[in-house]
């Protein structure tokens, strides 16, 4: 991998598929520490995933997944009962958040979690690695 | 750590891509959760969960009434009193609410209203013609021989002459253009 940031002015002196990335923003003034290091390989992944709008479609069939299978429901249900017991004016999105985070993400159907993780590493073999 | 437990076993090419594909994953679902939690968030902040609650309560009704329809054990058949409508109430043949007539002041039936109101504007025209403004208009009208004997150049017309061909439609004094709108 080349020891150029990936977002440099050109990437021609970039191997192979890296050169397809589309950015070629000049680095941004503000000096924020994080502009030194190299982009991780996750970031990486994120941009092309985003780009090529392969995110936005895994995000739809998860979300379909999840609805399909009373997820979405029982986060709801979740939801209502906090918000009864502390009161609907005190409720922040935050407090929500919490609420459904650890049950949210430990209740996800092995199905629907192996679908896509089949098909976020169906799109990394052919974006990437 | 996981990573290296997997490294043992799995090529770092795998490891590596799965270890990705699991972040990715985790990224979507919390995004995915955020959004329900800003829905909720909404809900709860605009005070719609009375309105659902309400919405669903006026399904669950309908459907009961539309099962009631089709259940066959119902009495479908007039039979004097004891029709029942589909949220299984029966009313009464003539309709009993009383309330006051707003052309004489008097309490009437509202199953009566109708042959009241003919006798009621019809009397009462007779005084009322001396005073209305376009008298032509009425002198017209009166002169082409409809079955009312006395006309107002209002509205009552029309709807009187409805009235006693036995329409049970409700008149007022109020329409000014003298158009009724045809059952």
């Amino acid at each position: 991998m080349s020891t150029k940031p990936l977002f440099h002015k050109t990437n021609k002196s970039l191997p192979g598929k890296f050169r397809r990335a589309s950015i070629k923003r000049p680095p941004t003034p503000d000096a924020e520490e994080e502009q030194d290091r190299e982009p991780t390989l996750q970031e990486i992944i994120n941009i092309k995933l985003i780009e090529s709008g392969e995110k936005e479609k895994l995000k739809e069939l998860l979300r379909e997944r999840l609805i399909e299978c009373g997820w979405r429901d029982e986060m709801k249900t979740l939801c209502r009962a906090f918000t009864r017991k502390k009161g609907r004016e005190n409720v922040t999105v935050d407090d929500l958040v919490h609420v459904i985070t650890p049950k949210g993400r430990a209740s996800v159907p092995d199905s629907v979690k192996a679908e896509l993780l089949q098909r976020i590493r169906a799109f990394l073999q052919t974006a990437a690695l | 750590n996981m990573f290296f437990v997997m490294l043992v076993i799995f090529p770092m090419s795998i490891v590596v891509c799965v270890q990705l594909a699991l972040h990715v994953f985790g990224d979507l679902l919390d995004s995915i959760i955020v959004d329900v939690a800003s829905e909720c968030h909404r809900i709860a902040r605009l005070g719609l969960e009375r309105k659902l609650d309400e919405e669903e309560e006026e399904l669950r009704l309908s459907a009961q009434a539309r099962a009631r329809i089709a259940d066959p054990s119902n009495n479908v058949e007039a039979n004097g009193k004891y029709v029942v409508d589909i949220f299984g109430q029966t009313h009464p043949p003539v309709a009993n609410e009383i309330f006051d007539c707003m052309n004489c002041g008097r309490s009437i039936m509202a199953g009566r209203f109708a042959p009241h109101l003919e006798k009621c504007m019809g009397k009462g025209r007779k005084a009322r013609l001396k005073a209305t403004r376009s008298s032509t208009a009425a002198q017209n009208r009166y002169s082409r021989g409809s079955p009312v004997s006395t006309y107002s150049p209002y509205s009552s017309t029309a709807s009187i002459n409805r009235l006693s061909n036995g329409n049970p439609r409700v008149a007022t004094g109020e329409c000014s253009n003298g158009t009724v709108e045809e059952p």
